[in-house]
């Protein structure tokens, strides 16, 4: 800062000629002139170059209130006030200053009656356009915080129509609901499958996966997995023909879940290939109380590594660390990196799925949770969602109402994955499609861990989004 | 309304580089040719394997033929049939023979009860 003479010259601001009044200084560009909270001492009028006026709180954000360029003053409310200043002024460029003492302030006050009005008028102004952007602020917070059922129609609709579209077009499509409307597969009770077994007078099929079968079985059943049905029908077949040499014997096929995807359809299928005499237990859970069993101690199902999402999925773990430090847990910044991870994960495991539907489908028939008509849809929509929803997050569109519709898939794969454990159900998790992820604590953690990062983003997350308020960005300029 | 038609533009975007680098796989080449058991499957039967360069592949045995899709991933054979099955096939030899794992539990090795082995009978396809 450099203080010139002072000044006799005769000087006009806004209009009013003002004498002999205060010194000139010239300043450098980022020059801080007044900060906000210190004493009031010295009123200004600015000759020549720009400054800006702003506020800042005390964790850093800035709020621009207005740039000011020659002509016009500012310092003048603390001085009339008496109170601390209520804003900062920082030179734009190298800026020309008249600097006034609060002395000469109050003498020009009271022998200038033109100004005294003008700086009320000017005050009054100031209050009134005050008022309208405390108003436009309240609106664009309020815009900003709100949710609506259109944001979850969007992205859920957007979903929908993805999933059945691409689905159409893909050449590993499935249909929408399996088997539906074909026809019923006779059912046999089982006290009479159980007659049937004691008098050698079935044979008996499990549909389901080799782990599952391996895991536990009906003792003697042979194991003919739905899923390998079209490759290994002649092996069974053959097999068949080499138990039952008198062709006498039904084939009770056994092994639904809450879905009946895996037994149902088995007997459709070997109905369809000729086989007459084929029914299915009823009910489908019974078998494990009413038969003997046999099987091997549960072992832990095949894995494969999921390679860089497998590691950005720990990530989620470190929030439980990060939010017991209370700055840290509410920072918008945090929220910010929360989205970006969420949406990094969510769109690379959506996508290892989209475009085999069908994996994804028996994934889901594996948790046993989903009635036969939801497995499908749910394997179709539920990856696009994913995207979607990936996408929303990483773009900062609608981000609340995007972690919210995470936060409750996360919610689904906890129970899911709890159910799994409790269960000793031999899967992999099915989260990415064609990895096999291991179920465990760790991976209900992870779950978890994602869970409370919805929550932060849905309660903190301001920063880089684009929501009905507009476009909001590091500082908020009004 | 250019705001929206940029968002939009974003989204989409985004959704195709996506969509693009999820169907990438590697060459397959090396493994495309015809294959056979190297034992009669269970005593009964060979399974001839025909793996042919443009991702499409058929299972035949016994006189029946399925036909399914294969990408290469990570050096294995992923085969995906259209009931949903992934049979995954591990290389050796140089490719001439394969190991495919009947589980389709998505070992990363070949379960010896489970493991079928092929020998590769003809290249290119």
């Amino acid at each position: 800062m450099t203080e010139g003479q002072d000044r006799s010259s005769e000087r006009k601001v806004d209009g009013l000629i003002l004498h002999e009044l205060g010194q000139e200084v010239v300043l450098p560009a980022g020059a801080r002139i007044v900060t906000q909270g210190e004493a009031p001492e010295f009123f200004y009028i600015i000759e020549s170059g720009k400054v800006k006026v702003f506020r800042e709180t005390a964790d850093g954000i800035r709020t621009e209130l207005t740039e000011l360029a020659a002509g016009a003053y500012f310092g003048e409310v603390a001085l009339v006030t008496g109170q601390p200043r209520t804003a900062s002024v920082e030179a734009m460029e190298e800026s020309r200053l008249i600097k006034v003492s609060k002395a000469e302030f109050d003498h020009l006050l009271d022998h200038n009656p033109q100004l005294s009005r003008h700086i009320i008028n000017q005050l009054s102004q100031w209050l009134v356009h005050g008022d309208r952007r405390l108003e436009s602020e309240v609106v664009h917070q309020v815009k900003l915080r709100q949710i609506s059922w259109f944001d979850y129609a969007l992205m859920i609709g957007l979903s929908i129509i993805m999933a059945l579209v691409v689905n159409i077009y893909n050449d590993n499509k499935i249909p929408l609901i399996q088997d539906w409307g074909k026809g019923a597969v006779p059912e046999i009770a089982l006290n009479q499958a159980l007659e049937a077994y004691q008098n050698n007078k079935a044979i008996f099929v499990d549909a389901r996966k080799s782990a599952f079968y391996n895991q536990e079985h009906i003792k003697g059943a042979m194991n003919l997995p739905l899923i390998l049905f079209d490759l290994m029908y002649p092996l069974f077949r053959f097999t068949v023909e080499q138990t039952d040499t008198e062709k006498n014997k039904a084939i009770i096929v056994y092994g639904g879940s809450f879905s009946r995807r895996f037994d149902l359809e088995l007997a459709r299928s070997l109905k369809s290939k000729g086989t007459e005499r084929v029914a299915v237990l009823s009910p489908y859970g019974g078998w494990s109380t009413a038969f003997p069993l046999e099987g091997q101690k549960p072992k832990a199902p095949a894995s494969l590594p999921l390679g860089i999402p497998g590691y950005v999925e720990w990530l989620p773990v470190g929030i439980f660390v990060l939010i017991l430090i209370p700055p840290i847990r509410r920072s918008p910044y945090l929220s910010v990196a929360c989205r970006l991870i969420l949406g990094f994960i969510f769109i690379s495991f959506a996508l290892s799925k989209i475009m085999r539907p069908a994996v994804f489908a028996l994934n889901v028939v594996d948790y046993g949770l989903m009635p036969a008509w939801g497995v499908n849809l749910w394997a179709l929509v539920l990856s696009w969602a994913e995207l979607v929803v990936g996408l929303f997050l990483i773009l900062g569109i609608r981000t609340r109402a995007a972690a919210t519709l995470i936060g409750a898939m996360n919610v689904i794969f906890i129970v899911g994955l709890v159910n799994a454990i409790f269960h000793h159900l031999p899967i992999n998790c099915g989260c990415v499609g064609e990895v096999g992820e291991p179920v465990n604590w760790w991976k209900v953690s992870k779950n978890a861990g994602m869970l409370v990062m919805c929550v932060q983003i849905f309660l903190y997350d301001r920063f880089f989004v684009l929501d009905r308020g507009g476009f909001t960005l590091r500082e908020r300029k009004i | 309304m250019k705001r929206y038609s940029l968002k939009w533009a974003a989204i989409l975007g985004l959704l195709v580089v996506c969509l693009a680098l999820g169907g990438c796989g590697e060459s397959r080449s090396p493994f495309a040719g015809t294959y056979r058991s190297v034992e009669p499957f269970v005593g009964k039967s060979y399974i001839d394997l025909e793996l042919k360069e443009n991702g499409k592949g058929t299972w035949t045995l016994e006189g029946k033929t399925v036909e399914f899709t294969w990408v290469v991933n990570d050096g294995r054979i992923w085969i995906y049939t259209k009931s949903g099955a992934i049979i995954i096939v591990s290389p050796g030899n140089g490719g001439k023979m394969l190991s495919a794992d009947m589980t389709a539990d998505w070992h990363a090795g070949c379960p010896p009860q489970s493991c079928v082995t092929f020998r590769r009978v003809q290249e290119g396809g």
